[in-house]
């Protein structure tokens, strides 16, 4: 264990982030690096539980072995540490910046103190394992001949990959956009990532011998009989990109969007593949409704282009800000969070719903008009009598949720869909057409990066023991 | 054992706690004869934290087993009527205790499942004294992280009672104690043909008890207390007990009278107190072989002054009392008190407070897991001072190998004239000092009493130029008792560093 009383020696500390005023005025990351006396120190608080919480399902669905790097990382013995912690993670970097670790509210001292900094130890860890080069390509040590194609290139997608590859089969990831990563790529702003990150694991990816095909929309410029007929088993990782919208009178206004089609065209502006975004925020009054991590995103994205003012509308009552009853230890609480992109500014509006939209002469969003509500369950809401307001906005961003895995590829397949939309499987992701498999959004609906990463190892572990009969890939699922 | 507790508290109950495992039936037996009350089946799926993962892991086999085979064994002998039957081993559920008592468990012991209900999360720290919910650890700031309340155990019990209830009333029973030992209405579940559990064979687990014979406790125990010398020695020291006046008198005691003293000791503790009566009140001379456990547990206010020999276990567990053990007055002349034996071993095993003062050398383990007695002998046999926490332990003569070990507190002072002691220490835990003169001064005047009490010739000649003997005593002094008691001299200024060296030592 790492220091029996550390918990008792040291209290949580988090690391510092860039000053605001600083990180608004560029792309780069919002994080500055903790200096590794503190990374120790906040490790050693890690109490290595009896039954420890933080790798449970509830905690880290990859079950990272938090007590053991946290222990490592304590004694100082950082290249065991990124060992263990690769040995469950594909792209700790990945999860280190994007999840929003569940397993700190399941940490066992989360229940009367603050938890254990578990997210930003993982950080440290490959960061620096980056830093000493003992982050390299792990090639197979034998082939199997097995061709296995890869739908869709984001988390879930690449872990999938790169667990059959290094398994010894051949993998071809085929990705719709012009370039691999998925949500990550295009979807996730430079400043909660940089993108470095994901092309060092892309070229890590690549020498272990994973080839990426971009550009390719499979079913339109693959077809799904050559899909098929070429690879002995197809993995979808085709993410749930089918986004929920607001049917409500001036939906159709000019400055209204889907966030993604927002944010998309704007992270390509960082990637400088485009001069400038299409849908730009500069010098308008910005209303963002959503309250989730998309919305956060955009909030980000419109501080950064120079929104004039950014509203967040969330449909749910502020939560607490302490752990409520109904979400007890070690479960998910539901309490107030804020991302960092909240800390720039904006203003986050609870309990409000939108009722329309007011557009001016030339068919342009001018306005918002929405109410009140109270919120009585889930999806359950009353109106508040009389609390009819009106916000003027330029510009509308719609980031309430996703439905959804796309149709169209998964019609052209066959595969049986669940209730919800999501494709089905049989519990070990295979799905409805024998050799096709699936994972990560497509299979939950959009989820976190820390599922996406663990239902692609899972995936792969699967699909290796279909092609092979059995399989050593690890899956914690 | 189970003697000497029934007569530290007769109105208790004695339960002796067994290992499940093959053979516990002839063991459980072998305590129901020797007069426990309670006898308990402890499983090995149980241990809550506090236990060695040795013991988690590796000790013991199901209750169920073990349950089933004491169960049976003690009906088989009519055994069964006499003793309560107790199980336990991570109960959980009223199914559980549904099944225990179909297989003859009378009374059900749960621990893990109510400390999770009142907040443990199975940390497995009980040892380190770091338990973040307050449970396990005497830390003021840990205890302050507590947030168990009793409404929560209530509540979990509750459920349990509800289960049972429910249980009960499928299998067509009114109540808890028609169901004890029907092992006839439990059915076994129809395992797959081919698996591992189609060949277990279930008969003789079970197997009902002959027809006509009791399936549960009966009548209580007859543990013939009455016929007892402390019987006697009660109405001998009514005055005592009832109104704290001075009793003294003699008696003849003999080997099989066991535990003198113990009974008379939980009359005064129970009207008195821990506390007891002021010292001297009841002076008792006893004359012959004393039997096991001459005055356990007696606490302040009796002294027992024994004039002859005894068996192992003087003074265990003593609680204040007083007890001098001499030869007879009427020895052959010749006759050399250091060079004989006088009493067994295990003397004053456990004890906390109190006097020894034994003229005459001693078998093994003199004081055992002393916490707080002073006690004075001429010589002692191998691990003497075994894990002593506390009290003082005064040797004039001789040692046994191994002398100290596992001593975690109190001080010994032998005599040692040649030098022989540290090889025959057990130096772990402890380390070897000279005499302070404030340890001489106090020395001094014990022997003094000691002389007083039993004519000792030893120390007589010691105290006879008692400065020029002073320096042939060791002193053995626990290393970390050493620490904790430094810091303890540290101004309150420093008492943080007090602390912390204090929690140093503690956890060793």
């Amino acid at each position: 264990m790492a220091d029996p009383d550390g918990f008792l020696k040291h209290k949580r500390r988090e690391a510092e982030h860039r000053p605001v005023h600083l990180r608004v005025r560029d792309w780069g990351e919002m994080y500055e690096r903790a200096d590794l006396a503190t990374v120790r120190d906040q490790a050693s608080r890690c109490m290595d539980c009896g039954i420890p919480f933080c790798n449970s399902l509830k905690g880290c669905p990859l079950g990272n072995l938090i007590p053991d790097w946290n222990d490592l990382v304590y004694r100082d013995r950082w290249r065991d540490a990124i060992d263990r912690l690769h040995a469950t993670n594909n792209f700790p970097e990945f999860t280190g910046r994007m999840c929003p670790a569940p397993c700190e509210s399941a940490c066992v001292l989360a229940i009367n103190d603050d938890p254990v900094t578990i997210k930003q130890v993982e950080n440290e860890i490959i960061d620096y394992a980056w830093e000493h080069g003992w982050v390299t390509p792990v090639r197979p040590s034998s082939k199997t001949t097995k061709r296995v194609a890869v739908v869709g290139s984001g988390p879930a997608g690449m872990a999938a990959a790169q667990q059959l590859t290094r398994a010894g089969h051949d993998v071809v990831v085929y990705e719709r956009d012009d370039r691999a990563g998925g949500l990550i790529r295009y979807g996730i702003p430079d400043f909660k990532m940089d993108k470095a990150l994901l092309d060092r694991r892309i070229a890590q990816m690549e020498a272990e011998g994973t080839v990426f095909e971009c550009g390719v929309d499979v079913g339109v410029d693959l077809s799904v009989e050559d899909l098929r007929s070429g690879h002995d088993a197809v993995v979808l990782a085709i993410g749930a990109l089918w986004q929920r919208e607001l049917d409500i009178a001036g939906r159709r206004l000019g400055g209204i969007h889907l966030a993604m089609e927002y944010l998309v065209p704007s992270n390509r502006v960082q990637a400088g593949l485009l001069d400038r975004p299409p849908i730009d925020a500069a010098g308008k009054s910005v209303i963002i409704i959503g309250g989730g991590d998309t919305g956060a995103d955009c909030l980000g994205t419109a501080h950064r282009q120079g929104a004039a003012s950014v509203h967040q509308f969330d449909i749910h009552e502020q939560p607490p800000a302490e752990r409520p009853e109904s979400t007890p230890w070690p479960l998910w609480p539901l309490v107030l969070r804020g991302s960092l992109a909240h800390e720039e500014g904006g203003k986050r509006v609870f309990a409000v719903q939108t009722d329309a939209f007011v557009g001016d002469e030339k068919g342009h969003v001018r306005a918002l008009l929405g109410h009140q509500v109270r919120e009585l369950g889930r999806r359950n809401y009353e109106d508040v009598p009389g609390s009819d307001f009106e916000l003027a906005a330029d510009l509308v961003l719609l980031a309430i949720g996703f439905r959804g895995p796309d149709g169209q590829l998964l019609d052209k397949l066959g595969t049986e869909l669940t209730e919800r939309g999501n494709v089905a499987h049989d519990g070990s992701w295979g799905t409805s057409v024998p050799g096709v498999f699936a994972c990560g959004d497509a299979t939950r609906g959009a989820s976190l990066i820390v599922w996406a990463i663990a239902e692609g190892r899972a995936a792969a572990a699967s699909v290796d023991r279909y092609l092979v009969g059995e399989t050593l890939l690890p899956a914690a699922l | 054992m189970i003697y000497d507790l029934k007569n530290a508290n007769p109105r208790a109950r004695v339960n002796v706690k067994l290992v499940s495992e093959t053979g516990v039936g002839t063991v459980a037996a072998g305590v129901a004869k020797a007069h426990a009350d309670v006898v308990l089946i402890s499983g090995h799926d149980g241990g809550t934290g506090a236990s060695p993962m040795s013991s988690t892991r590796h000790a013991g086999g199901p209750w169920e087993l073990g349950l089933a085979e004491a169960h049976q064994t003690l009906a088989a002998n009519g055994l069964r009527s006499r003793v309560v039957l107790q199980t336990d081993g991570q109960l959980k559920t009223g199914r559980d205790v549904i099944v225990a008592a179909l297989l003859g468990a009378e009374e059900y012991g749960f621990a893990t499942a109510p400390l999770v209900v009142s907040g443990c999360v199975m940390m497995r720290v009980c040892h380190l004294d770091t338990c973040p919910v307050g449970i396990a650890t005497q830390n003021p700031e840990l205890r302050k992280r507590f947030k168990g309340t009793p409404e929560l155990v209530v509540r979990f019990f509750e459920y349990i009672a509800e289960e049972v209830r429910e249980w009960l009333a499928s299998l067509g029973f009114k109540t808890l104690a028609e169901a004890i030992g029907r092992s006839d209405v439990l059915e076994e579940l129809a395992a797959d043909e081919d698996s591992k559990a189609a060949t277990l064979d279930l008969s003789a687990i079970l197997y009902p008890p002959p027809p006509g014979v009791p399936l549960s406790c009966t009548h209580q125990q007859d543990h013939e207390l009455e016929r007892t010398l402390d019987a006697k020695l009660i109405e001998a020291c009514r005055p005592a007990l009832d109104e704290g006046l001075p009793v003294s008198g003699s008696w003849p005691v003999v080997n099989s009278n066991r535990a003198v003293g113990t009974m008379l000791g939980s009359e005064i503790t129970r009207r008195y107190g821990g506390a007891g009566l002021p010292e001297g009140t009841i002076e008792l001379e006893m004359t012959g072989s004393a039997g096991q456990s001459f005055g356990a547990f007696v606490p302040s206010g009796i002294t027992l002054r024994l004039f002859g020999d005894a068996n192992d276990y003087l003074g265990k567990g003593l609680s204040g009392g007083r007890i001098i053990l001499r030869p007879p007055l009427d020895v052959p002349a010749g006759f050399v008190a250091e060079a004989n034996i006088i009493a067994g071993n295990v003397i004053g095993y456990g004890a906390t407070s109190g006097e020894i003062f034994i003229r005459g050398v001693v078998g093994e383990r003199f004081c055992v897991r002393n916490s707080g007695v002073l006690a004075v002998v001429e010589g002692v046999g191998d691990h003497g001072c075994e894990y002593m926490t506390g009290g003082r332990v005064v040797v004039l003569g001789p040692t046994g190998r191994n002398f100290a070990a596992g001593m975690s507190g109190g001080f010994a002072y032998v005599y040692d004239p040649h030098g022989r002691l540290a090889e025959r220490l057990n130096k772990d835990m402890v380390e070897l000092d000279n005499m302070s003169d404030d340890d001489a001064a106090w020395l001094r005047g014990v022997l003094g009493r000691y002389v007083a009490e039993t004519a000792s010739a030893v120390a007589e000649r010691l105290l006879d130029n008692f400065p020029a003997h002073a320096g042939s005593f060791v002193k053995v002094v626990p290393t970390d008792y050493r620490r904790a008691l430094d810091a303890a001299l540290l101004s309150e200024g420093e008492a943080d560093a007090a602390g912390a060296i204090m929690m140093a030592a503690a956890h060793g």
